[in-house]
């Protein structure tokens, strides 16, 4: 498997945020913190998502039209 | 190695020239709208998440941080990977992070202004979640820049980079100053700064002043120091003067600040060592100026054909008059007059519309057909529409604020000769409504030409005729050969 570290990396780094922001809404105590919390684990997720589809995008060589990176 | 040979990230810039595109509607829709309600109150709606408080920040972080923020990190990542010939430094994934990460910043911060929460600091509302998620994506930013500087495969770094990477650092520093706030709990979007008072003042116009030196300047800089020599084919008029240029800028800017808070509890000292700074800026803001114009000696002709250009040497122009008329208001004397009115607000706009948008519409002009391989831009006429729209349309804002500013400042020290002062303040609110509505008007101008410019960059990229022709076809070469273009 031939994984870029840098994927590793900020993939891991989304995790913690994703996970700072489900506790950050469970404990909120008013609507901001309630909304960014939510959102940031929401971001977290879909931005994982898009780490793994484009992890295996590059293994079948099927990138997405337009992307120009290696 | 040549160019072809490199394998540049233009992924990320596209995304973030489409984000500046968007936001720029966005931001200046929300200034059309603020101006009508300045000018029609009604306008407000009457609701909470509409009024012109809430509004404000949502206007002013959208042009400075989205629309301004996106073109700078869309050209400066541009820029650097061509100037030092390296791929960005950490890969994909770190550059879509820093992309879709700020682009969250933005969202949340503007949701969070509408809903009512703002720790009060002009330019820097966001709460201090957001502040330390920005950290996050600014420190990266910096580490992403400054590696592929140090991977460069050129010997020199360009001026245009040493700009940029001023701006990194000096960015980083006055955000984590200004924003330096003790949270009531971790759960809670309300926090204290921690320095109270005038030194609070003194802090946030430090920060305030140098995200307009360092962020709407150094940045933008940046941008015409490598787009105006592409665009023009002519090198910098003089690459001695660009490097004074940049040591006498960021170091004069820093001590402007005070210059805002003169008549204030601030130290008298203190006001005058701003004031002095900032006349100084003169020298260094005339110079580069200059060096931006100069740099188009023998191919003026350029002007005539190419809008983008055309943008990019405006912009110039108002950078060296916004220069010119910042130390003028930071003369205790002249401030006086000035602060507290809408000159200010025209000032800012000279600087927001005429410098950091024109520069960034010339820097959009050309990036759109490289970027999507095509071979023109859709349409030059449409591009001279919008330049000559948006030009009309920064004329009307900014003299209309001269006059509503320059009366204002006026009527409110006018004394009759009882020694009473002559109008009260709603009179003077009076007076300048027909002036808000040529603001108003000016704003709609400038909304229309970006609106333009959308259509004409949609249709760069998707119309047939801005397609690159075919290459011919390669006879008496073997196919080898003519793959590997040799």
């Amino acid at each position: 498997m031939d994984i870029q570290v840098s994927d590793v990396i900020v993939g891991l780094l989304m995790s913690v945020l994703g996970l700072i922001g489900l506790f950050m809404a469970a404990g909120a105590t008013d609507d901001a913190i309630y909304v960014f919390g939510l959102s940031l684990a929401g971001f977290a997720v879909v931005f994982v998502l898009g780490l793994i589809r484009r992890h295996f995008d590059r293994q079948s060589g099927t990138m997405p039209k337009g992307t120009d990176y290696v | 190695m040549s160019d072809a040979a490199i394998q540049y990230n233009e992924d990320v810039v596209k995304k973030f020239v489409i984000a500046a595109i968007f936001w720029a509607v966005v931001a200046f829709l929300v200034g059309v709208v603020l101006a009508g309600q300045l000018a029609w109150p009604v306008a407000n709606l009457g609701l909470p998440f509409t009024n012109f408080g809430r509004l404000r920040p949502v206007h002013t972080s959208a042009a400075i941080f989205a629309f301004g923020g996106s073109a700078l990190f869309a050209t400066s990542f541009y820029i650097v990977q061509r100037t030092c010939r390296a791929r960005l430094f950490g890969g994909e994934a770190l550059a879509n992070f820093i992309f879709w990460g700020y682009q969250f910043f933005i969202v949340m911060a503007a949701l969070s202004y509408v809903m009512g929460f703002s720790q009060g600091q002009e330019y820097a509302e966001p709460e201090w979640h957001l502040d330390l998620f920005l950290t996050l994506i600014w420190v990266l930013y910096g580490v992403v820049f400054i590696g592929t500087v140090l991977m460069r495969k050129e010997p020199h770094i360009y001026v245009a980079n040493w700009f940029f990477i001023a701006m990194i650092l000096t960015i980083a520093v006055l955000h984590l100053g200004n924003n330096s706030a003790m949270p009531v709990s971790l759960f809670t979007a309300k926090s204290y700064n921690v320095a109270s008072g005038v030194q609070n003042a003194m802090i946030q116009w430090w920060y305030g002043h140098n995200a307009v030196g360092f962020f709407l300047t150094a940045g933008f800089l940046g941008m015409m120091y490598y787009f105006i020599p592409k665009a023009s084919g002519r090198p910098i008029y003089s690459y001695r003067i660009s490097i004074v240029h940049f040591w006498s800028l960021v170091f004069m800017y820093i001590w402007a600040g005070p210059h805002h808070l003169h008549y204030t509890a601030l130290p008298d000292w203190t006001q005058t060592l701003g004031m002095a700074f900032s006349i100084m800026l003169w020298m260094p803001s005339w110079g580069g100026m200059i060096n931006g114009i100069m740099t188009l000696s023998g191919a003026w002709d350029k002007l005539r054909t190419d809008a983008g250009l055309r943008f990019s040497v405006t912009a110039v122009g108002f950078y060296g008059m916004s220069t010119f008329e910042g130390p003028v208001m930071s003369i205790r004397g002249v401030n006086a007059l000035s602060h507290y009115t809408d000159w200010g607000i025209g000032h800012v706009h000279s600087g927001a519309l005429g410098w950091v948008a024109f520069i960034s519409f010339g820097a959009l002009y050309y990036l759109v057909p490289v970027l999507w391989k095509r071979e023109r831009l859709y349409s030059q006429k449409l591009a001279a529409w919008h330049f000559w729209i948006a030009t009309l349309g920064i004329v009307l804002y900014i003299t209309s604020m001269w006059v509503a500013g320059i009366m204002q400042g006026l009527m409110w020290r006018a004394y009759d000769q009882f020694g009473f002062l002559q109008y009260s303040f709603s009179e003077s609110v009076m007076a300048v409504h027909p002036y808000y509505v040529i603001r108003f008007t000016g704003g709609v101008f400038f909304l229309l030409g970006s609106l333009i410019m959308v259509y004409n960059m949609i249709q760069t990229v998707r119309s047939p005729t801005t397609a690159r022709p075919a290459a011919e076809p390669q006879t008496g070469l073997p196919i080898g050969t003519a793959m590997a273009g040799a």
